[in-house]
């Protein structure tokens, strides 16, 4: 493998932000996720829980709700008075209607997915009807004192619940009318100052209406007579919210503590047909508040201003007892974020809102394996660059993803619909030069884009059709890697044997060549192996593939928690051997050096890592996020007494 | 001893009364009685004389020393004083000259280079004409998805639209923006006081990653054990005294 000097770059201050609103579509198995700065995330939860698309948000469209409606569509609901409809293939948002109400706090679909009710800060509840193309307003229902923070339909879509400040509104559809106004306490049998503010409900098809406020309390209410039946108290802070499962047998509820209760309804006794909802399971994956709760069939999904998403799948729920019922915690993000100047030692940082370039500091010490060398140079803030708007033509308007060619003179850019642009950068200017239309297929990820270091060939991903691979000297669609039913990670072109490496979210990686138009013999004999069950168990996606630009048998790659180095020549490891041997001791004799040593050389070094990559044959950079820094610049969580402090 | 004062102007001012004397009369008759003395020539020296010669006179002949003579005498004087006088204004001209330019050379330095300025101006005058359209563009642009508003508004803005000469226009009644920010602004206050407000129970991040130090076996100090803010003042005037104490230092320490 060699020695190599590492540069551990900590100073990319990447903070995600909290998540607000999760959403959980059960015909594709999909998750959409809001966050506090507006963006919305789409995460594939078969393929690995792998975040397939993504639409980037702005402070002024930050989400308050978001739910599915039918047919896979997806509105999100936000402070700024709109209701806007988000396009999946398109990866845009299609169109935002204002309500009209003043600032939105909720959001639901109706069971049958055809209409929409948006609790506004004016306190009225509006209904609107999903027409195939838009939305359209039906009707208002009665006017109430307080802003509607939370809604709820009846599974039958006759009645709705309505949580607000110090009570819950029970209405009938058809009359529009409050048919019971339940009073809540503000405090569990005492008197408090603060309102009590109903941050979540819940109706069941029995007619019990399920209510979370920010007194700690979960409590049932009969919404025929509009009484209450049962109290839970469950925490010392806020209960901020609430999802029930589809067979209506359990439901979980979130904290302000990072707290997630589970309540299932159990029988008494084992052998009575009379059941009770009984608080079973905590889980503290969170360390702060836990915003949004949902309840998929096999698995409860909380999301919270930790930034984490966590997916906790239920024992009993779960059919198969393998890896896929662990604990699933997505802190990072799916795609690259950094992107490295190899010549000029330059690192480019993509936030939200602006760019960051840095250089690289330097050293001059030499040290033996595992020393930390003294900085002679320290790393240069460069330039930092916001976004503006200038003069661009159509066609790059909606850019999804942009690569420049090797030496710097072409661009190529994937647009929202599908199409590839090729450009020529001139002084100041650019002139377009090719575009490929869209090929067949729809669009499933979002484009990953690679292009050979001779420039000849760009390869491009993410309809269902697979990886298209372009020829840039006749400008002309040269071949399709056959189309895989997990979604591409990352993608890039070895220098000089031309051999495109994918790397897939089920973490297979495949290696295809581009001038022979098949895979290569490696490709093939690992495919026929098989890779080794501890590669595959492996939760985070492999987001960057590097080169080293002499040995053409060895490939970098590195996920969050790991980087690895694969080399070629070397046997594969089957199942039974040790897939991270770290350096065995030299007193080993060299004959079980030999037997132990496979071609996926691990280090689990740095991490959590960012991105890694080759700069030259002796120095790797590695760019690592310490969760530590991450945490300290979050909005501050709820008081814990501890025992002993 | 008799001290004789030197009569060298007698030559020349001879010379010249004898010019002069072929017109006594028209000359007193234009200019009057210029150096008020009396008409004749010859009485006009024992006047002078008479100050400052008391010691020696009573031998001597007063000088001689014509009208004429003393008119030319007081015109060089005239001339002389003109030519001072205009001397000193053009020093003075050129004094205010040279400060000038050099003013304008300061500030030549301080500004860009012409070339720079250049550019600059055209670009702010094709700018000028444009802006109107890019800011709207701009304002389309980030809220780009709101192509269809409510019933009324949209139909004055298709209005407004094709009126206008450039099509990137989104016009917006203030008298609703106002109201809906202050609206959102109500809501946003009313969010975080809720959350993060008085009666909440919060920590600080420092409080709480330190909360699992106190609880280690091996008790850790917290996570930001220095507070770095405190004495900011201080400890500048700290810096800067320093500074000066060594200056002074080292100089008396070199003398």
């Amino acid at each position: 493998m060699g020695e190599f000097k590492v540069h551990r770059v900590r100073f990319f201050n990447y903070v995600p932000s909290g998540i607000r609103c999760v959403a959980y579509n059960n015909q594709s198995n999909r998750l959409a996720v809001s966050r506090t700065d507006g963006t919305v995330e789409i995460y594939n939860l078969s393929a690995n829980y792998f975040q397939e698309k993504f639409f980037p948000g702005h402070e002024s469209r930050a989400t308050e709700a978001l739910c599915w409606a039918k047919g896979q569509r997806l509105f999100s609901a936000g402070l700024n008075g709109e209701i806007i409809e988000y396009d999946l293939q398109a990866l845009d948002i299609k169109y935002s209607m204002d309500a009209f109400g003043g600032p939105i706090w909720s959001m639901a679909a109706s069971p049958s997915g055809s209409q929409l009710l948006v609790g506004c800060e004016d306190g009225s509840v509006k209904l609107f009807q999903i027409n195939p193309d838009k939305i359209q307003f039906e009707r208002n229902f009665d006017r109430q004192k307080s802003r509607i923070l939370s809604l709820s339909w009846h599974p039958s879509g006759t009645h709705i619940a309505a949580g607000s400040i110090d009570y819950i509104s029970v209405f009938d559809i058809k009359s529009g009318s409050a048919v019971h106004k339940m009073l809540v306490d503000r405090q569990y049998m005492g008197v408090s100052k603060r309102k009590c503010i109903i941050w979540g409900v819940a109706f069941l098809s029995d007619g019990t209406v399920i209510s979370v406020d920010s007194a700690g309390k979960v409590q049932f209410w009969d919404s025929a007579t509009g009484t209450l039946v049962k109290t839970h108290l469950v925490a010392n802070a806020d209960v901020q919210s609430i999802a029930v499962s589809d067979q209506e047998d359990s439901f979980v509820v979130g904290t302000a503590e990072g707290t997630v209760f589970h309540f299932q309804l159990v029988s008494v006794t084992s052998n009575s047909s009379e059941k009770q909802w009984v608080r079973t399971k905590p889980f503290q994956h969170h360390t702060h508040d836990v915003r949004t709760v949902a309840h998929s069939p096999t698995a409860l999904i909380s999301g919270g201003t930790d930034t984490h998403l966590v997916i906790r799948p239920l024992m009993e729920k779960v059919e198969v007892k393998n890896y896929d019922a662990a604990l699933r915690k997505i802190t990072f993000p799916h795609r690259r974020l950094i992107s490295c100047s190899k010549k000029r030692q330059l690192l480019l940082f993509q936030f939200s809102h602006h760019l960051d370039l840095w250089r690289l500091g330097s050293t001059v010490a030499t040290g033996k394996h595992g020393d930390t060398l003294p900085l002679s140079k320290d790393a240069d803030h460069l330039l930092q660059l916001k976004t503006k708007v200038s003069k661009m033509p159509a066609c790059l308007r909606s850019a999804v993803q942009i690569m420049f060619s090797e030496d710097s003179t072409k661009l190529f850019v994937a647009s929202n619909q599908g199409s590839l642009h090729i450009l020529r950068l001139l002084e100041g200017s650019f002139k377009h030069l090719h575009t490929f239309q869209a090929q067949s297929g729809t669009v499933e990820s979002m484009c990953l884009l690679a292009v050979s270091p001779d420039g000849n060939w760009l390869a491009a991903s993410g309809t269902s059709a697979g990886v298209h691979v372009y020829s840039v000297k006749r400008l002309k669609l040269h071949c399709t890697v056959p189309a895989y039913n997990f979604p591409v990670t990352a993608l890039a072109i070895a220098p000089k044997t031309n051999n495109l490496v994918i790397a897939h979210s089920d973490q297979q990686i495949f290696e295809y060549s581009i001038p022979d138009k098949q895979y290569t013999e490696w490709s093939r004999a690992i495919q026929k192996q098989g890779f080794h069950h501890h590669w595959l168990q492996r939760d985070t996606p492999i987001t960057h593939i590097g080169f080293h630009p002499k040995r053409p048998a060895h490939i970098l790659l590195h996920d969050a928690y790991m980087f690895c180095i694969i080399d070629k020549s070397l046997p594969l490891p089957n199942d039974k051997t040790l897939l991270y041997n770290p350096l065995p001791p030299t007193n080993e004799s060299d004959v079980i050096r030999r037997r132990t040593a496979h071609a996926f050389k691990i280090s689990k070094k740095y991490k959590p890592l960012l991105f890694m990559d080759l700069l030259d044959e002796g120095t790797l950079v590695a760019v690592e996020r310490p969760l530590d820094d991450i945490i300290a610049q979050l909005p501050p969580p709820i008081k814990k007494k501890k025992f002993g402090t | 001893m008799v001290q004789l004062r030197p009569r060298a102007s007698r030559a020349p001012a001879s010379a010249s009364a004898m010019v002069d004397e072929g017109q006594p009369a028209s000359e007193e008759a234009e200019h009057g009685l210029l150096l008020g003395q009396p008409s004749s020539g010859a009485a006009a020296e024992p006047l002078e004389e008479d100050g400052d010669g008391d010691d020696d006179l009573d031998d001597e002949a007063p000088e001689e020393l014509t009208f004429a003579s003393a008119q030319a005498e007081a015109r060089a004087e005239e001339r002389r004083v003109r030519e001072t006088a205009r001397r000193d204004k053009t020093l003075l001209k050129e004094k205010r000259k040279r400060r000038e330019e050099l003013f304008i050379e300061q500030k030549k330095r301080k500004l860009l280079p012409d070339t720079v300025l250049q550019k600059l101006t055209t670009a702010s005058q094709t700018n000028i004409k444009k802006s109107p359209g890019k800011l709207k563009e701009d304002k389309s642009q980030k809220k780009n998805e709101e192509c269809e508003k409510g019933n009324e508004s949209k139909k004055v803005k298709e209005k407004i639209q094709s009126i206008g000469q450039n099509k990137s226009y989104l016009a917006r009644r203030l008298k609703d923006q106002d109201l809906r920010d202050s609206r959102q602004q109500a809501a946003k206050a009313f969010i975080q006081n809720s959350l993060y407000g008085p009666g909440t129970n919060r920590t600080t991040v420092n409080k709480f990653l330190s909360l699992n130090n106190k609880r280690l076996p091996v008790k850790k100090a917290a996570a930001q054990f220095l507070n770095n803010g405190w004495g900011t003042q201080k400890k500048q005037n700290a810096k800067r005294f320093k500074r000066r104490w060594m200056v002074r230092k080292m100089k008396t320490s070199k003398k």
